[in-house]
């Protein structure tokens, strides 16, 4: 190869260096962008699709007693009662109470629950066993941690303990599947014990005020299934 | 014997906090202090990695299930709660083992030790509180999934949080925790009478 050759194709080369160091960042600006644009709109079309069950206005309002964070103690939980309509319906009345537990609190610091997590089916089989199934959201965006997890789980069982009395244990699914934790902590191969007590119809109450309840409550225990 | 448990590593890197802390990262160096201390104590101590690798759940808790009379610490870093605390986590109830053929299933292997694991993590506990004020006087409960296929006294250590704004802050916990592992396992040490399995041969 000639001197010039060798020139040239050395500018060549270092043309080709200069072009890809250009545009290598902006294409791989542009795909970022894009893959963003379809998990959005992925996301848009799975809350459509799962449109929280609406509160019934013509429902005979009750007391609902609702578990978000302490602002005292930490981590632990107090109820806060708040006046809803709720369905006599168990499901229905399970799906509206823990939708009303997913919007959170007023002060968002005391949320146990993160701000982006969807119920996405709630059953009830007739052994009292329920299954509620959130979005990835619920595993993805908690802080990850034994206490918070618990923290988490814990809130769903005592505002369902507090609310349904039919529901005697708790199975939590994740996009519909089994996990083996909440987020890299928390044991949900399991079921959480909910209610002990036989059941009663649900007593319906004179309306009340957003009002915090007492001291910080127990702990959900979980168990294993046989 | 003690099995330590740096929680997390490999892809798996734990809480994260907004000053590029990383959970997988501290707990290993927690787990190196906390070796030293316990070898001053005179116990033979195994990890369960030792680098930046991520064991499966089975594969820890296999590590301490392969020794008998060994007692297993899994050790974290929370991401919410009171900066300087520590927390000692036991597993919830579990239902107990049914049937009587000598073996412990699996996924209930905690089930024999929980009694124990309750003293252990009381002692640990309670000398994490004399050093780190706002800690709890004693071991809580929770449904930890590293636990619960641990066939020893088992317990969970979280420390608070990645959410401190220096790693320095944590690193500066390290030795009281470790100090307070030790002397808890030392203090449990005479207590522990390894328990036989149900429809064990005598």
């Amino acid at each position: 190869m000639t001197p010039r050759w060798k020139f040239l194709f050395a500018g060549g080369l270092v043309f080709i260096l200069l072009v890809a160091l250009i545009f290598v960042p902006i294409l791989r600006r542009r795909m970022k962008r894009a893959a963003k644009l379809q998990q959005q709109s992925e996301e848009q079309a799975r809350r459509e699709l799962t449109q929280p069950i609406a509160i019934n206005p013509g429902d005979p309002r009750v007391k609902t007693k609702l578990f978000w964070a302490s602002d005292t103690i930490d981590p632990a939980l107090v109820p806060v009662t708040v006046d809803l309509p709720l369905s006599s319906d168990p499901v229905l009345r399970s799906k509206q109470v823990l939708n009303t537990l997913l919007a959170g609190p007023v002060d968002a610091e005391l949320r146990t629950l993160p701000p982006d997590a969807l119920l996405l089916a709630f059953y009830l089989l007739p052994d009292g066993t329920a299954i509620a199934d959130f979005s990835e959201a619920l595993a993805n965006s908690i802080p990850s941690g034994i206490a918070s997890e618990q923290l988490a789980v814990n809130s769903i069982a005592r505002t369902l303990e507090a609310n349904v009395p039919q529901v005697q244990r708790l199975k939590i699914l994740i996009h519909g599947q089994e996990v083996e934790t909440l987020a890299g902590h928390l044991d949900l191969t399991g079921t959480f014990v909910v209610n002990t007590k036989p059941v009663q119809a649900p007593v319906q109450l004179a309306p009340a005020a957003l009002t915090p309840d007492k001291a910080p409550t127990k702990v959900a225990q979980p168990e294993r299934k046989p | 014997m003690v099995v330590l448990d740096p929680a997390h590593g490999g892809t798996d890197p734990g809480a994260r906090g907004t000053g590029g802390i990383r959970e997988s990262e501290i707990v290993l160096s927690f787990a190196m202090e906390v070796r030293r201390a316990l070898e001053q104590q005179g116990f033979q101590v195994v990890q369960t990695r030792q680098g930046n690798e991520d064991p499966s759940f089975d594969d820890r808790s296999a590590t301490a299930n392969a020794q008998r009379g060994a007692v297993f610490v899994t050790l974290h870093i929370s991401s919410t709660g009171l900066p300087g605390t520590v927390r000692v986590y036991v597993n919830s109830d579990l239902a107990p083992v049914a049937g009587s053929n000598g073996f412990i299933p699996w996924d209930r292997a905690q089930v024999p030790f929980l009694g124990l694991s309750r003293t252990f993590g009381d002692f640990v506990q309670g000398f994490l509180a004399q050093r780190f004020k706002g800690s709890p006087e004693t071991a809580q409960t929770a449904s930890v999934r590293q636990l619960r296929t641990t066939a020893a006294p088992a317990i969970a250590v979280e420390v608070s949080s990645v959410t401190v704004e220096d790693r320095a802050d944590l690193d500066r916990m390290a030795p009281g925790v470790a100090d307070a592992i030790a002397r808890g396992a030392a203090a449990f040490r005479p207590s522990y009478v390894v328990p036989t399995t149900p429809g064990a041969l005598p």
